[in-house]
């Protein structure tokens, strides 16, 4: 059997646990919230007939197995009930917010990875001078404040002071975009739309970059950590006894063998985004899923809650496996290994 | 005959908070043109260092202070450019570490690390161009099954089949000068043997200068034809290395022919840590290997 196959079987069954494990805490969590969740559905006007009728739709007066059970099948059936808040299906909502937030994380993640492990080779390349050291000090400042710190810090600055950036929300109310996908910068580019499309990734460095700051900063920071150790490794010696380029060991001999550990960290900090992105989203007034999550709760509203909660940690899941399968391409000694990877 | 390496003077010290700490006090060491040469001292005599001086790694350490002359092929590595200094290594010569596995890329396969090599000198190698070579040079310290060799990572292959990967890399560009660290100390004593057997054939072959970093005399006795002793940065005693087994003349180099292991020992020799005796002058034996 391929090793990637063995990989990525074994990361399912254990996503498979994962998310049994995270059924039954949404299941317990609707279950020990004081009140009946008939009468809450119904309201305080509704008669006693009305509640019993809708305890019978609910399954509520069948035993907690039974009840499980009933919440298991919905939940394959991609059916995660009726939203209180909205009075639309859960499923639908979430269609309708996810994106946004998607939109939003997948952009700060790309800046994550994409200038944090640049600052942190470069850290780790120039160690003990002054690139080293501007660089540790501006990540510590940005690994300092929480991201919805820097959310309202960055929009002062770049959307009060100095107008350069949009103050709020997705799109501006000129444009009129048919909703495909729900990623606006995927839908202006399907609707032909070039001014909309710049109009909406203007709209979305903003927050994103506020979102993602920290990351930066912890990626960066990881990054050279790493790699100044690895700069310790006899192999780093013998590449510069066989005089390749700095830049090349840096990339190939120090860089690469750092990652590995470097790499889980910065899976995990990128799921972790999803929820960061709560109160991002409300400084910037962003519809995305954090936002509506951040209602649901506040209004008591058991099915959409669980609906939140089920799309965040299937997020994790799939980022988890996304980081295994990347460190068994790295790492050839799990790739090769006969045993099962080491998690 | 003039020497390829040539070195005449060579000073180091470190720069430290407490003020300078000197490591090298005006060596001097000259290697032929396939001449094998060692250089023997116990830990923190200053071998290695002197090594990395030659590479010109040392030069670039800002703490580290280096003066003297190291003549290489005629010039003079010290007054080179870092520039000038990286061309040299790897191509005009190389070096073999201690530890083979962990002197080896991890993330890389054989075959990869070996391109690496030989594109030093010729950037525009093929990739089938550098495999075929590779292939040879493995064949040629006897390693069976090239080709799988070729396709694995350093940690599937054993610490002395690692070794001559690392010896068949060295000599893959044909360098004029090899160092070699302390080859094989890492290694058990039989496959150091036969390890260093395959190089000494093979720098013979290719008519490559060595310096030869030990500190056991008995491994350096297999290999050399000629010796130097280091003692705390300075060189103790020169001379063929028949002439210096036969009458090693300075007390420290007699210390370290005694501290060589014999299976018909009685326990641990009998070796004092320092003695007035080893900061006597120098010792030269006259006349060639």
């Amino acid at each position: 059997m391929s090793p990637v196959i063995r990989i990525l079987a074994r990361r399912f069954g254990i996503s498979l646990i994962v998310l049994v494990g995270v059924s039954m805490l949404i299941f317990a969590i609707a279950r020990i919230i004081p009140g009946d969740p008939a009468r809450i559905a119904l309201g305080p006007n509704a008669t006693a007939e009305q509640v019993a009728a809708i305890r019978a739709e609910m399954h509520l007066d069948e035993g907690i197995l039974a009840q499980y059970g009933y919440f298991v099948r919905d939940v394959l059936r991609g059916d995660l009930g009726t939203s209180l808040y909205t009075n639309r299906p859960v499923t639908f909502d979430i269609r309708q917010f996810l994106p946004a937030t998607l939109e939003l994380v997948i952009l700060a993640g790309i800046l994550m990875v994409g200038i944090g492990l640049p600052l942190g080779i470069l850290a780790a390349r120039y160690r003990g001078r002054w690139p080293d050291h501007l660089i540790r000090v501006l990540t510590l400042l940005t690994v300092s404040a929480p991201s919805f710190v820097w959310a309202v810090i960055l929009m002062l600055i770049f959307a009060f002071y100095l107008p350069l950036f949009p103050v709020a929300g997705r799109l501006s109310d000129s444009y009129d975009i048919t909703r495909v996908t729900g990623f606006l910068t995927v839908d202006t580019i399907l609707a032909g739309n070039w001014g909309a499309f710049v109009d909406a990734l203007h709209h979305l460095i903003l927050p994103s970059v506020a979102l993602a700051l920290s990351g930066i900063g912890q990626a960066a920071r990881l990054t050279r950590a790493n790699m100044v150790e690895t700069y310790d490794k006899p192999y780093i010696e013998m590449a510069q006894a066989y005089g390749f380029f700095p830049s090349r060991i840096a990339r190939s001999y120090a860089f690469k063998p750092s990652l590995i550990p470097s790499l889980t960290i910065i899976g995990l900090d990128f799921a972790a985004m999803l929820g960061n992105a709560f109160l991002v989203e409300a400084v910037f007034a962003w519809p995305g899923l954090s936002r509506y999550g951040v209602a649901v709760i506040l209004r008591k509203d058991l099915n959409a809650i669980m609906g939140t909660v089920l799309v965040i940690a299937l997020t994790f899941i799939v980022v988890n496996i996304v980081v295994d399968l990347l460190i068994a391409f790295l790492n050839p000694r799990i790739r090769h290994s006969t045993r099962g990877a080491a998690s | 005959m003039t020497a390829l390496l040539d070195i005449r003077d060579l000073r180091l010290g470190f720069r430290t908070l407490a003020g300078q700490i000197d490591v090298l006090h005006g060596i001097d060491l000259a290697i032929r043109a396939g001449e094998q040469v060692a250089l023997v001292g116990e830990s923190g005599s200053g071998k290695s260092v002197t090594a990395r001086i030659i590479l010109g790694l040392l030069q670039e350490t800002r703490s580290a202070r280096v003066s003297g002359r190291v003549g290489f092929d005629g010039r003079d590595v010290m007054m080179m450019s870092p520039k000038e200094r990286a061309a040299l290594r790897g191509i005009e010569m190389s070096m073999i570490f201690q530890d083979p596995t962990s002197s080896l890329n991890p993330t890389f396969t054989i075959e990869r690390q070996f391109a690496e090599v030989m594109r030093r000198p010729d950037r525009k190698l093929t990739r089938a161009a550098c495999r075929e070579r590779a292939a040879r040079m493995l064949d040629e310290v006897s390693i069976p099954d090239t080709g799988r060799v070729l396709d694995a990572y350093p940690f599937q292959l054993s610490g002395g089949m690692n070794q001559r990967v690392m010896i068949a890399m060295a000599l893959a560009n044909n360098p004029k000068l090899l160092l070699a660290d302390e080859p094989g100390t890492a290694l058990d004593v039989s496959v150091q043997a036969q390890t260093l057997d395959l190089m000494r054939d093979l720098v013979t072959r290719h008519g490559t200068s060595v310096l030869f970093i030990s500190h056991n005399m008995g491994v350096v006795r297999e290999f050399a034809d000629r010796i130097y002793v280091i003692y705390r940065g300075r060189i103790v005693e020169e001379g063929p290395t028949p002439a210096v087994f036969a009458d090693p003349g300075h007390a420290y180099t007699r210390a370290l022919l005694k501290a060589v292991p014999r299976i018909t020992g009685r326990g641990l020799p009998d070796v004092p840590e320092v003695s007035d005796d080893f900061f006597d002058p120098m010792v030269r034996h006259g006349g060639t290997s």
